[in-house]
Order: C-alpha cells, then structure tokens, then sequence
C-alpha cells in the first residue's frame, strides 16, 4: 500500500515539478493523491475479477489483433498469405489431412484464424457422413479450411460450391484446394457476395436442391442468407444447414429466425470457441422441414 | 410447521397417486354416484369438462381419502342410478357404454398411457361379460342382477341370509386379494386385471350387505364424513394461503432451484422474526411514550434546540434523521426517566431495558430452536435410494388444471431433474486429489491475502481518517471525508467477485462452494462491521469528554441565570426558561441510533438501487441492444446476471447484526427493518423472475438451511456483545433518555425489586443470585447438556445404523430376487431344450430305456421347479420402495444450460 501511493507520489512529482516546489500546495496534491490512491486500490479486486473472468478473451484479442497486426506490419503480407506460405512449406501436398493439420497447428500455434477448428470439424465430419449430401454449398470459404474439410468428406460424384467474397482470400483458397487436390469437378469457387449468388444459384449453376449448406462468413449475413435460400426454393425436405459460430461472436437473428419460423428441426452443437478452450461457441445444426 | 405441512402434502401426492393407479375403476362408480338427476348430472359433466382443476381435485381427493369399507352403500345405490339413467337415455347399446365415454371423459387428463388403459378395459370387460364365471356365486349374483334389471329399479333386492353369507365371504377374500395383490408373482398386466376386477365386484356388492334403516344412516354418515374431509381439505388450502409469499415463493423454486428459494424462505423467515421484534418495541416502548408520557416540547430532552430549529423540518436534515426526527420517539434520547407514566402507572425505563433485552433473548431463542429442528429434520444417511425412478414415475401432478401451474410444475420437475443429475454426478466424481488439494489449498491462500489487504486497507483508511478528523473535516474534501464508506463499500462489493472467481479453482460441489463463499463474505463483512464498531466507540468517548464539560458549564449557567434575575427579592417566582433554551448533553446514544438507522437506510437504498442497475438495467439493455449489437449479448459477454445467493443472505444476516446492535438505542429500527423486508421480498421476487437467469449449476438446497442459521447464531452473538459492553460499562448520559440520572442502565432493576417488589422478593432475589448458588446451577446444566448430547448423538449414530441395514437388506433381497429368476430362467431353457432333445433321444437311444425315463424325472422336476419359481415374490423393507425399472438408469455426462436465448 504505502509503495503504491509512493509511486503515485513520485510520478506526480515527476509530472509537475514546478508546483511542488511551493510547499502549501504541494501539500494539499500530496494528500489528494493519497485519497485517490486508497480509493483506487479498492477497485483493485474488480480489475483482478474481470482479469481472470474474461482471461480467454483477453488472449483471443491478443493473438487475433495484436499479434496479427504486429506480423502485418513486419512481414508486409496479409495474415491469409502467411498461412498459406506456411502451409505451402510444412504440408504434403496432395494430402488433405496433412493441410488440414498443418493449418490447425499455425493457427494453434502462431497466429489465429477463425476457421472452423478441429473439434467442430469432426461435428460436421460425422454430419456428412450421415448426409452423405451431393450437392453442398459452402457460403465464406476464406482460406479453404473448411472447403477441404467437406470437400473430403464427400462421397464419389457430390459437387460442392463454396462462395467467399474477397477476391485476394479467394485466390489463396484455390490455392489451397488444389494443393490439397481437389479439382474443377469437386470445388467450384464462386468469388462474389453471398446475398449475390444465393438467387442467381439456380439459373446460373443449375443447381435443383441444395443438400447442405454450411455458413461461416459474415454473421449478420446468415439470416438474410437463410431468407434468400428458403425464398429461392433449393431447399428440400431433409436439407441440412449448418451454421458455424453462433453464439460466439454470435447470430441472435439467425437464431430467433430459425425458431420463429418453424421451418426447421434445429440444435445447437455446444463446443468451444476454435483454437481457444474457454469461449463457448456452438454450431447451429438446421435440418430443413418444409411448410407444414 | 411450513416443512410440516409440505411433508403432508408431498405424502398426500404419493397417495394419490398411488391409489389413482390402484383405483381407477371405483372412481367412476363415484363420479356416477354423485349424481342422482338427469340435469344435475348434466350439469356436473359439463364442469368436468370445463375445469378440471378444482373440481375434479376435491372429487378425487375425497375417493382417496374414503376408505373402501365407506363405499358400500354408495355403490349399491350407484348401481341403481346407473340403470335409472339407462332407461331415460334409452341407450340402446351395450350396458356399459354411458359409462366408457365417462370413463374416459374422467381420465383425459391422465395422458396417453391411461387411455391405452382405457381402451384395454372395454375389451376386457366384454369378454367378462362372456365368460363363465368360476365362483357359484358371482353367477347366482350376476343373474339377479339380470333379473333386476328386467324388473325395474324401484324394488329393491332381496337376498337370503345364505346368499349374504356367502356374499361376505366373496367379499372378504376380494379384500384380501388386493391388500396382498402387490406380492402375487404375476405379470402386471394381471395383477392390474385382477385388481380392477376385484375391486369393481367390492363394490358392487359390498353395497349390498347393509340393510334399511341402517343404510340410509350409513348413507348420511358417510355424506357427512364427505363434507367434513371437504372441510378440512378447504382448510388446509386456506391455510397454506395464509402462508404468506408461499406462491410467490413455490414459483422462483420452480425456475430457479430451490439455492434461491432457499434465500427467499429465509427472507421471510426473518420477516417473522422482525415483526415481533417490532412488535415488542412499538407496542412496549414507542407507543405508551407517544400516548402517556409527556407531550413534545415540555422537556429539553423533548424539544428541538433553539440553534436548529431553522431547518429542523428540512427533508435534508430529516433524511439524515436529524430535527424533528432526532427528538422523537423514534430515538433513545427522547424518553423521560420518570419512573410511572400516565394512569396505568406504566414503568416506562423498565419496560424499555426489559424489551431491549427481551428482543435479543427472544431473538437467541427462535434462532437456536429453529437450528435445533432443523439438525431434527436432517437426520443424517440418503434416503434418497431410486431417486431418479421416483422422480420418473412420480413427479407429475396429475390433478393440475391451470396451464400456468402446469408450466411451473414442468419448469421444477425440470430443475429437481438437473439437481438430481447433478447430485449424482458429484458423488461419483474422482480427480486427480492431490491435484484438487493443492488447488483449495492455492485458493484458499489467495483468499486470505486479498482479505489480509482489505483489511489493511480499511485499517489505514480509518486510521487517516482519524487524523483528519483530529485535524478537522473542514479543511478536507468530500472523498476524504467518505473515504472510510466509500473504501467499505467497494471492498463489499468487489471482494466477494473475486472470491466467486477464485472458488472456481476449487471444484467443489455448488452447494459447498456456496458455503465457502459465504465464510469467505462473512469474514469480509465481520471486518467492516468492527471498524464501524470501533469507529463509534470512538465516537462515544469524544461525546463523553464533550459532556463533562457540558455538565461544568451547565451549573455556571445555571448560577449565572440565577444571579442575573433574581437579584434581592428571594420570593420572586421561579424563573421559566423555554426548554429549548437550555443547554444540554451531546447524548452518545441518540448518537449511536442515529448512525444505526442512517446505516440501514443507506444500505437499503444502495442494495434496492444496484438491484434495479445492476440487474434491471442490465437486463432491458441485454434485451433490447440485442437487436443491433454485433454479437450476442443474451449468449455472450454481459448476458443476465445470475441471482447472487451468498451475497443476499449475507447482506441480509449482517443488516439483522445491525438491527440487534442499534434497536436498543433506536426504537424505531425493528419498524424499518420491516419494511425494508417487506419491500425486497417484491421488489426482490420481481427482480429475479424478471431480470435473472437460473443458474448454470442448479443444486439442491434443503429450504431450512442449518449454515444460514450458525451465521445468524454467530451475528447475534458478535453484535450483541458491544450493545451489553455499551450498556454495562459506558454510564448514561445525564440529561436524556429513560435512564438519565442513574450510574448504569441496569440500575433500573434494582430499583424496581425495591421500590415495586415486597422486601422478601428481593430477598430472594439477591439469594438466588448469589454466586454460590449461580455457579453450581450454571454446572448442573452445563452437565445436562453433555449428556443430552451425547445420548442424542448416540441415537442419531442407531439410526443411521439402521438405516445402512434396511439399504443393504433390500438390495440382498433384490439381488436374491434377480438369482432366482435367473435359476428359473435358465431351468426354464433347460426344460425347453430338453423336450425338445427328448423325442430325438427316444428314437435314437431305444436300448438304454432306463436312463430315458430317469432322464424324463428330472426334466419334469425342473418344470415344476420352474414354474413355482418363476417370478417370487419380492420381500418390502419398510419404507423402501420396490425395484422400479428406472434404477439402472445413469445420468447423462454433463448438465446442458439452457441457452438463455431460449427464454424468449
């Protein structure tokens, strides 16, 4: 205690030398130091609770900002392009599971990217192979994590589309689904908003039904998303859609659309938040029912 | 007598229940029997139809209740409305149709499974009508019935005595089967059969044995006996109404668990408690000084000063308790030390030094007796064997008529669910232990440093603020002089986060942890309630000192009044001063209630206003923010707040300290603190139905909580020593309140044995307070409570005792159970293989005919052991339910929080 209000002292002597100098009223700062410093010290187990309470958040905002800012700024290349380079320099190519790990390790271990994790992976893996879809649309592809993900689980003969906005991203995420080895046939990569493409879907791609759908770009994107799928019609009875990150950074529309509307049979996959043990995030898994 | 009355209700569920299952078939026959008209029965239907709350509760609580030998006229009679209302209807079908639709009209709220019942029954009842009965008289019964029936209703049957003979015997053996039916090593299919059956034919023909004119006074005795379980009933409903908040309180148990219901059955606990407490203190103390003694104004120690009475109407000052308020009857200085008030002759001084002390005895005996029933109520070892089958098949309440008590009864059967799971999960959980020590041991080191530093700083900040108090206020800002509040009062509110934070690290059950956090809390608090202590005292001895100079200065005052006036003349009339005039004392104890009461209102206002921030503003932001926020508040970051258990009842024990500590100086705080409980419990109830989420661990509480009540033990203690210290040591203050003038407040004892009492009562009064005779007395009970204690510490160990016994004898005879149907399973298959092998064998092996046919013996010994021993009948401990099929059931892994967006 008696260290602490002596550095606040100091600093504020250090800060207004000149005033001190004149003793009455260097005494009356001094004492007006000590109250704060009695007050503020009180307000110490509140710093401390947020501290720990939020710790995950505060680790999550260093490693997605300010480690990511601090790597702009030195190597002069976009977080999505040191992913890839990595990737390119530690992954056998050809090989989706090594790609996949590699990106798991990078994004665990040096910077982070909100793909969507190893953990609800294997949710979504284990939703395909009970699907077993044909024709899966992938909305927000970013570096193609996620495009491999499904695009392995895929039984013989399924197509799956996948729409990412950004062109520099997009070109990165072809990048990486060829390198995994996927082709033209498998992957189709459509560089354009989602709001853009979900009405021009059948006339452009021919596309009947959508078997699947996995979103995982823009949050506030998935409701008017979700509204422009039921009102194009691809969506069958037993059409699943599976939207990733849904409480956290959350979709509270999506989710109050979802079920106010009665379209669907839906729940929540609760797991952690990727790359990060003490955020809760959950999948919302849809499973499209049709007017009844 | 709450949990009394709760007890008997919960027993009368299980009744219920129970007998609804066993008696499905009796029940129509009195629904039937209630209605002798046409239109009357029509009537009847149709509020069945409408309601079946309440209605329909009374008529099946009454079936219940009514034993079975209370129905036999009824059911005579019922037999014959019956037939009555098929003729008027003139149905033309089947006997039993008008009935079927009843039938299922009455069981439409029992669910699906009962109408399968239902819809079984018809059928069988069919082929019963077709089946030849086994017993003589059943049949000859049946036919006069038949007979009965092509005659008409208005004669009425005659039997002979044989016949009634035999008719009692039937009667008596059906009786038998049912009271021993649960033993039968039937399938239940036909135990319910049988059971229906039997109790249909009771019925019907136990009717039959009673005869004329002591039929008709049956017939009365048993309305009669109706009305009067109607009564009672009523009045049980009537008084769990008069309970009050009950409903309010059942409904926050409902969503929240019974860990919040537990802080709200508390809060109005000590509601109770405080009304008598005001109670005592307004009719003994406030109420005869205001009415009999005398009138404001009269008196200096009645009179607001000269120098004050500019602004002694200020709200400003008034809010401060200050003015007006100061001196009235709110505060100690305003009693007179007259001896007798007013024509009742009324002690005034004694009544307020007994009622000062009788609350706090008073106080001392509800708590002790409150802990000692409750330690009763605990009883030690689980009962709680089959909880989760009990809960399966037990829980819902069939006889709920109102959508919304449905949803409250579905939200607690919900939570008593996760509260069970819970249990469960905790007591088969297994860590790492040296892992989870180290942790409560790093916990608890972190705790006890962050209180070390609270406390330092308190102590630094108290001891700066009497610096500066020495130096004068004056001179020093507004956060200087708040200081010592302002640093109490953040601590209060921070410190607890933090230990909530780092109790995490523990891993304890919630039910534990809650009881960490509040010791933790409560040796916070305890600090800052003896700073605030030790502040007053210092307080009292600086009004001391001011007052004996005052009483210097009052006799030259005095002198000098004298002297200016009076002058030569000696038979001048007295001088008259106007009371507010006078100088006088500093008065420590009007002093002392006045920062009680101010302390009590200022932490009311802050709880009331951090609740309405805290939590309402909180929540309508979370709510409606949530429309345009970027990400989830409901989900995510600030969400709802969770109702803070230990911080409540802690705050709650620690006003209580208060009260007990200041109501002796201030009359008036049992008054407040009843109305500050008053307004919580809404304003409270409100806040958590309307801004709170559950929890995310429910856990069980039991309603009466033990650890509340050793706190509260522990508070009263702690602030029941400084008032007697007060009282005993510190002298009165000489010109104000009822003890003025004498050296201590307890002088005034004394002063009654002599001057009210006979000589001999204070004779024997100072006898018997004679240490010799005190100390041996004081020994004799301190052996009589040894001894009581271990004896029921003994006992207590018996029961528990008994208690493993019963829990293993059940599961023995269980698992003997399992091994013979196992043994008769497998002798079963034997037999089965063997008959089959045997044929074969006999073709094949035409030679050895003598083994064949020793072979053949034991193959039918094994049939006959088989079927003998096919389902034995389980032997019942007492009070230990039979192996419900739900015991194997494990509970899921984890408990999943209901997301709070679900709410909307």
């Amino acid at each position: 205690m008696t260290t602490t209000t002596h550095d606040n002292h100091s600093a504020f002597l250090l800060s207004l030398p000149n005033i001190y100098s004149q003793s009455p009223i260097s005494c009356c700062v001094f004492s007006r130091t000590m109250v704060s410093g009695a007050i503020a010290l009180a307000f110490l187990p509140l710093v401390l609770t947020f501290i720990i309470r939020y710790r995950y958040y505060f680790v999550l905002f260093y490693r997605a900002v300010l480690v990511r800012m601090w790597y702009d700024c030195t190597t002069g290349l976009s977080r999505e392009e040191r992913a890839f380079q990595y990737v390119l320099t530690h992954a056998i190519p050809g090989d989706p599971e090594s790609i996949l790990e590699t990106f798991d390790l990078w994004c665990s271990k040096v910077e982070f990217i909100s793909n969507i994790g190893p953990k609800k992976g294997k949710i979504m893996d284990r939703m395909l192979s009970e699907h077993c879809p044909l024709t899966v649309l992938e909305l927000g592809s970013h570096c193609g994590y996620s495009t491999v993900r499904i695009a392995r689980a895929l039984p013989l003969g399924a197509r799956l589309y996948s729409v990412e906005m950004d062109a520099i991203n997009a070109a990165i995420a072809e990048k990486i689904i060829r390198l995994a080895g996927f082709d033209d046939d498998t992957v189709e990569l459509i560089v354009s908003p989602s709001d853009e493409v979900i009405p021009r879907l059948r006339a452009d791609y021919g596309l009947e039904r959508l078997d699947f759908v996995f979103m995982d770009h823009w949050k506030k994107c998935y409701r008017p998303d979700l509204q422009a799928l039921e009102g194009s019609g691809l969506l069958g009875k037993g059409s699943v859609v599976l939207a990733d990150n849904v409480l956290f950074p959350g979709a509270p529309n999506f989710l109050r659309h979802v079920r106010k509307s009665g379209l669907y049979e839906w729940k929540i996959h609760r797991a952690t938040l990727e790359y990060s043990k003490g955020i809760r995030d959950g999948m919302a898994e849809l499973v499209y029912q049709g007017i009844k | 007598a709450k949990e009394k009355e709760r007890k008997k209700e919960r027993d009368r569920k299980r009744r219920r229940n129970v007998a609804r299952r066993a008696s499905s078939a009796r029940k129509q026959g009195n629904e039937l029997e209630d209605r002798p008209g046409r239109e009357e029965r029509r009537g009847r239907k149709k509020r069945d139809k409408e309601g079946k709350g309440k209605g329909g509760e009374d008529e099946r609580q009454e079936e219940v209740k009514n034993d079975t030998v209370a129905k036999t006229q009824k059911n005579f009679s019922n037999e014959n409305t019956r037939k009555l209302e098929q003729k008027e209807v003139e149905v033309v079908g089947e006997e039993d149709g008008d009935t079927e639709e009843k039938r299922k009209n009455g069981r439409s709220e029992k669910g699906g499974k009962k109408e399968d019942n239902g819809r079984g029954e018809t059928v069988e009842k069919k082929q019963k009508k077709k089946r030849v009965e086994t017993s003589e008289e059943h049949e000859s019964s049946e036919e006069e019935e038949d007979e009965e029936e092509k005659v008409g209703e208005e004669k009425p049957e005659v039997l002979s005595p044989e016949e009634l003979e035999k008719l009692k015997e039937e009667v008596d053996e059906r009786k038998k089967l049912i009271s021993t039916l649960r033993g039968k090593p039937w399938p239940m299919r036909k135990k319910l059969l049988t059971l229906r059956e039997s109790h249909e034919f009771v019925e019907k023909y136990e009717g039959a044995l009673g005869k004329g004119k002591s039929r008709k006074l049956y017939a009365y005795k048993v309305m009669m006996l109706k009305k009067w379980m109607k009564f009672q009933r009523d009045f049980e409903n009537f008084k769990t109404a008069c309970v009050p908040w009950e409903m309010k309180i059942k409904e926050i148990e409902s969503h929240f668990g019974s860990s919040v219901a537990s802080y709200f059955i508390f809060l109005r606990w000590m509601y109770g408690i405080n009304m008598i407490l005001f109670g005592l203190t307004f009719g003994l103390v406030m109420v005869p000084e205001a009415l009999m003694g005398r009138p404001y104004g009269s008196m200096p120690r009645k009179t607001v000063p000269r120098a004050d009475e500019a602004n002694a109407m200020d709200f400003a000052v008034l809010w401060d308790f200050g003015g007006y308020a100061q001196y009235s009857v709110l505060f100690y200085g305003y009693y007179n030390s007259q001896r007798a008030i007013g024509w009742l002759k009324f002690r005034m001084p004694l009544s307020y030094f007994l009622v000062g002390v009788g609350t706090v005895a008073y106080s001392y005996m509800v708590v002790i007796r409150t802990m000692a029933r409750n330690a009763n109520e605990d009883g030690g070892g689980d009962n709680n064997s089959f909880n989760f089958s009990w809960k399966m098949f037990t829980s819902w309440d069939y006889l709920i008529g109102n959508p919304e008590t449905a949803d409250n009864k579905f939200a607690s059967i919900t939570t008593s669910f996760k509260e069970a799971i819970l249990e469960e999960q905790e007591s088969r959980k297994d860590d790492n232990i040296h892992l989870t020590r180290f942790l409560r041991v790093l916990a608890n080191f972190l705790v006890l440093c962050c209180l070390a530093g609270s406390g330092y700083l308190i102590y630094f900040v108290v001891r700066r603020s009497q610096k500066f108090a020495l130096e004068g206020l004056e001179s020093h800002s507004w956060w200087e002089r708040n200081e010592v509040n302002m640093v109490m009062s953040l601590l209060g509110m921070f410190c607890p986060m933090l230990f909530d934070v780092i109790s995490a690290l523990e891993n304890y059950h919630p039910r534990i942890a809650l009881q960490w956090q509040l010791g933790r809390i409560f040796a916070l608090f305890l600090g800052n309630l003896y700073t605030f202590i030790i502040a007053l005292m210092d307080e009292i001895n600086l009004k001391r000192e001011e007052e004996e100079v005052l009483k210097l200065n009052m006799t030259i005052w005095e002198a000098s009044l004298y002297n200016g006036t009076l002058g030569a003349n000696s038979t001048a009339p007295p001088i008259t001063v106007h009371p507010a005039d006078i100088p006088r004392g500093p008065c420590w104890e009007t002093m002392v209630g006045q920062e009680f009461v101010r302390l009590i209102v200022s932490d009311t206002m802050t709880t009331y206003i951090t609740l309405l921030i805290g939590d309402f503003l909180r929540a309508v932001l979370v709510r409606f923010l949530n429309y345009c926020w970027c990400w989830d508040l409901e989900a995510g970051f600030p969400s709802y707040s969770e109702f803070d258990v230990s911080g409540n009842v802690l705050g709650l024990i620690f006003n209580q300290g208060m009260i007990w500590m200041g109501a002796f100086y201030a009359p008036c705080l049992p008054a407040l603190n009843v109305l500050r409980l008053h307004v919580s419990m809404y304003l409270q109830c409100w806040a958590v139905m309307c801004c709170n989420v559950p929890q995310e661990r429910v856990f069980k509480a039991s309603g009466s909580n033990n650890f509340y009540m050793a706190m509260l033990l522990v508070i009263l203690f702690l602030s029941t020593l400084p008032a007697i210290y007060t009282i005993v040591t510190i002298p009165p203050s000489f010109d104000c309140g009822p003890f003025s003038g004498k050296s201590r407040m307890f002088d005034v004892i004394q002063e009654t044995l002599e001057s009210d009492f006979p000589a001999w009562f204070g004779k024997v009064f100072s006898y018997a307070s004679n240490p010799g005779l005190v100390l041996p007395f004081l020994l004799l009970m301190v052996l009589a409570i040894y001894y009581l204690q271990s004896t029921s510490k003994s006992y207590k160990q018996a029961n528990l005792e008994l208690k493993k016994k019963l829990q293993t004898q059940n599961e023995e005879n269980k698992k003997k159970t399992k091994m013979a149907a196992l043994k008769a399973a497998m002798d079963l298959e034997e037999a089965q293989k063997a008959r089959s092998e045997a044929p074969r064998q006999q073709r094949k092996n035409n030679a050895s005919q003598q083994s064949y046919t020793g072979e053949k013996n034991t193959v039918t010994g094994h049939l006959v052991s088989s079927f003998v021993f096919v389902y034995p009948p389980a032997p019942r401990g007492h009070r230990i339910p039979g192996p419900l099929p739900g015991n194997q059931w494990q509970p899921a892994p984890s408990v999943q929080r209901v997301p709070n967006s679900q709410r909307h």
